[in-house]
């Protein structure tokens, strides 16, 4: 099994929220439009990591990455 | 390297796209234009990889097609790269990213609301003067502090930033005197001239803290005004013309209001407001085989990879249950559309009040004036509105 990890270019990320929609069992916007990875990990190959895979690709800004 | 002798600045190819970028994206991913001097990304996946890579396609040479307008715009966030452009950018999008701009939502929701109520009354009337000019200029003007005389320069101003872009054609040079009206105007405003409280003022207080380097507000508020109001007007007007020719397409938004923010994806990904935009290579860039050499003029082909049938299936229809929300017009990346959360807030207000007070707009013949970086209606006669 392998683990690929969610990383966020905090300083990068503007809070456009397109990454929320795309797996919102994975990350959310908190109270103050700050972004939160609620499950940091994801094992390769399963719908969440195709759910971390699509949140990736919509950020308008290219502030995550799954590695 | 596939050649072709098109003109993408010529009249008709502005006027009506998306042949001829069909065409092009048919010759290759990328194709040179010797006319225009530039080779041009025509395919998705090439597009959204040169978005991406801004080390090897550079906004910090210009993002125009012509020697003057890269110069004045040079030192700004659009036009640089990091390490830069971090900190402009920061300064730019400090007030205007979505999470500043929650506490306005309710607002903009209800100044679309009573433009598009009034409409339903009135019956007859130029939806782009009613609707797609009258919000995003209330809006920035608002927002950015504008006040006194500049609100009635807007329009122009931000019309003539935007088409003097393109190359040195008679468009471009017909518009830089007007350009250089707002340009000698953000050159010289003060904190002071803005409204306390605004996005413009706070600029003016990020550079007293040396949060951005001396000088670097008036750029900013250049861009705001430059960025904010042709291109939103442009997306707005395109909404209604878009919604008058698909009444079914408003109807499933009635039946469905979750479906606002893919109908506007949708309506960005069909009609852009930028259809091209420029970048420079800073080595030898090879794609799909061929090689772009250092220093070229490049135009990222905005909306010819939004109708590229290798990404989209049945691209040259326009579907509000598609979701594109990967389409390229906001651009991608380090400089991806800083207003974008605006942009929305203002779109998303105006889809759903249309798909709630208004079932058919029976409208006129839309009239278009070329644009050499903003493809917008420029009247839209409305004939009659059936409510819902």
């Amino acid at each position: 099994m392998r683990l690929l990890t969610i990383e966020l270019d905090r300083p990068r990320c503007e809070g456009h929220g397109l990454c929320e929609e795309a797996a919102p069992d994975l990350m959310h916007l908190d109270g103050n439009g700050e972004l939160v990875i609620d499950v940091p990990q994801v094992e390769a190959g399963t719908p969440e990591a195709r759910a971390a895979a699509a949140a990736v690709r919509v950020c308008p800004v290219a502030g995550l990455r799954l590695a | 390297m596939p050649v072709s002798q098109v003109d993408l600045f010529a009249d008709e190819v502005l006027l009506e796209p998306y042949a001829t970028h069909g065409e092009l994206r048919e010759l290759g991913s990328v194709v040179h234009l010797p006319k225009n001097d530039i080779y041009a990304l025509t395919r998705y996946d090439v597009i959204r990889a040169a978005l991406g890579d801004w080390e090897t396609f550079s906004s910090a040479h210009g993002v125009g097609f012509n020697p003057m307008v890269n110069e004045a715009l040079a030192g700004t966030s659009l036009a640089s790269d990091p390490p830069d452009h971090t900190a402009l950018r920061a300064a730019l999008t400090e007030n205007l990213t979505p999470r500043a701009l929650r506490g306005l939502k309710e607002q903009i929701n209800a100044r679309a609301d009573a433009l598009v109520a009034d409409l339903v009354a009135t019956g007859s009337f130029d939806a782009i003067d009613a609707i797609a000019r009258a919000l995003p200029l209330a809006i920035v003007a608002d927002l950015v502090g504008f006040q006194g005389d500049v609100r009635d320069h807007m329009l122009a101003w931000g019309k003539a930033a935007n088409q003097v872009v393109g190359p040195m054609n008679p468009r471009t040079a017909e518009s830089f005197p007007i350009a250089g009206e707002l340009y000698d105007w953000c050159a010289g405003v003060r904190k002071a001239d803005l409204v306390p409280g605004t996005i413009g003022h706070g600029i003016f207080e990020a550079e007293e803290r040396g949060a951005i380097p001396p000088g670097s507000a008036g750029p900013i508020i250049h861009q705001y005004l430059a960025a904010g109001v042709e291109n939103t007007i442009s997306a707005i007007g395109n909404i209604i013309a878009l919604f008058a020719a698909h009444p079914d397409q408003l109807k499933l938004v009635r039946k469905d209001p979750s479906l606002v923010s893919s109908a506007f994806n949708e309506v960005l990904r069909f009609w852009p407001p930028i259809n091209v935009w420029g970048r420079e290579t800073t080595r030898d860039a090879e794609i799909d085989g061929v090689v772009i050499p250092a220093g070229a003029r490049v135009a990222v082909l905005l909306g010819a990879g939004n109708r590229d049938p290798r990404h989209y299936e049945n691209p040259d229809v326009f579907d509000v249950t598609r979701n594109p929300v990967d389409h390229l017009s906001f651009g991608y990346g380090v400089h991806g559309c800083a207003g974008q959360g605006l942009a929305r807030l203002e779109a998303h207000a105006v889809i759903d009040s249309l798909a709630r007070r208004v079932d058919r707009l029976v409208v006129g013949e839309e009239t278009r004036v070329p644009h050499n970086i903003t493809r917008s209606i420029d009247s839209l006669p409305i004939l009659e509105v059936v409510p819902a």
